[in-house]
């Protein structure tokens, strides 16, 4: 029933919008955006394939090279796991773009046991299936959307059961490694428009505010990641400047030393 | 029917009713999600990618929020807002960082869909602004979702 109503409620309004116009109201063409801001609600963490996919555009890129399905080491720490979580998911968007399906599905497993190291094992089983069955057909689009459904679901149930913490630092681990491979690729062939998708100076606020919220996650990579992202502020903080390619390079440093303490054990 | 199985049936109907009127009415933002997604269909075949993630909540006739969100250069965003109140009027705008209207004109609302079309012009943070125009309910449910390609 839903499956038939979806559709002809669409067309209706297709139909409509074609007829007569769906625009509504004049928008405003200016806001008060300090007034605005006060109102804000949480930002939306982009996903590291919504980075690739506007790096793509600029050069093709050969993502082969940063694809990485290895294993990492085993931790028992809570928040060590969840930042792993975040940076392997990371990892499976790379594999995606460079159409490995050996990397997929394996970087799929290492997903599922990371979950379950964390709890939430059960929610990620058919995911990490449909991730695997998808790999195995080359659809890549169902891949994709398969680990962001994996992500979205990792965090819902953290969620749940109140461990939000954790789910904002699944969210770091994915945009610290997309962050790495981003800067990995600028570095490599720099462009003003490839160092320009690092102008993200809202989304470091937001990550050193969550991170000033967990002071009971008193771990050194944690504390590393903090005096990190205050690094990598005054680079991509540049108003209407250009970032440069020595800034570029510092935030590949940063976060490859990052990456590597999130990967490895102490 | 003895009277005791009359009252009895008379008790467990008005029970029954009484549950079932707010049950009918009352819709939540997960039915304000599926709106959204219906409204993003055919993009979908288009080529764009949704996010799994969403914003929601509800709102008063007349109340507008604003959403933040990091958009990159050299994608196209698509977002769509969507109530489960048929009746209400709802709409989306989006604005860059010094509050400029940044959205393309083939933007739309109509009813309790609305749906907002950027091609960013420079990477960084934009404003969302969803507003419930009109409104039969006191509090609308909303849910917005985005795609990207």
């Amino acid at each position: 029933m839903i499956a038939f109503s979806r559709p002809l409620k669409l067309s209706a309004i297709a139909l409509i919008g074609v007829t007569f116009g769906a625009h509504g109201a004049q928008a405003p063409q200016r806001i008060d955006v300090k007034q605005m801001s006060k109102k804000v609600e949480n930002v939306v963490v982009p996903l590291p394939n919504e980075i690739f996919g506007a790096l793509n555009k600029l050069g093709s890129v050969n993502w082969r090279e940063y694809v990485r399905a290895g294993k990492t080491s085993n931790f028992t720490e809570r928040p060590r796991i969840a930042l792993l979580l975040g940076t392997v998911i990371a990892d499976g968007f790379i594999a995606v773009q460079a159409e490995d399906a050996p990397a997929v599905k394996e970087i799929g497993q290492r997903v599922l046991n990371l979950s379950k190291g964390i709890g939430v094992g059960n929610s990620i089983t058919p995911h990490a299936k449909a991730i695997t069955e998808a790999a195995d057909k080359r659809k890549w689009e169902d891949v994709r959307q398969e680990l962001d459904r994996t992500q979205s679901s990792v965090q819902q149930a953290m969620n749940e059961v109140h461990d939000e913490k954790l789910s904002q630092l699944v969210s770091l681990g994915g945009w610290l490694r997309g962050t790495q491979v981003l800067t990995a690729v600028v570095t490599k062939h720099f462009s003003a428009d490839g160092a320009e998708l690092l102008h993200q100076p809202d989304l470091l606020v937001h990550f050193q505010t969550q991170l000033q919220g967990m002071p009971e996650f008193n771990l050194p990579i944690i504390r590393d990641i903090q005096s990190a992202l205050s690094e990598v502020k005054p680079l991509v903080d540049v108003g209407t400047a250009r970032i440069s390619a020595e800034s570029v390079r510092k935030i590949n440093d940063i976060t490859t030393r990052l990456d590597s303490g999130i990967v490895t054990r102490d | 029917m003895s009277l005791f199985t009359k009252i009895s049936l008379r008790i467990g109907l008005c029970v029954l009713v009484g549950f079932a009127l707010p049950l009918g009415t009352a819709g939540t933002v997960d039915d304000a999600q599926s709106f959204a997604l219906q409204a993003s269909e055919p993009y979908v075949k288009e080529g764009f990618q949704v996010r799994e993630d969403y914003w929601g909540g509800d709102l008063g006739s007349g109340e507008k929020k604003a959403v933040r969100q990091q958009l990159f250069k050299g994608n196209e965003y698509w977002f769509w807002l969507g109530t489960e109140v048929e009746r209400a009027k709802i709409s989306v705008h989006i604005y860059d960082s010094e509050g400029k209207l940044a959205e393309q004109p083939d933007s739309w609302e109509k009813g309790h869909f609305a749906a907002a079309h950027v091609i960013p012009k420079a990477t960084g943070s934009y404003f969302i602004i969803v507003a419930v125009e009109e409104s039969p309910e006191e509090r609308t449910h909303w849910a917005l979702v985005y795609g990207f390609r």
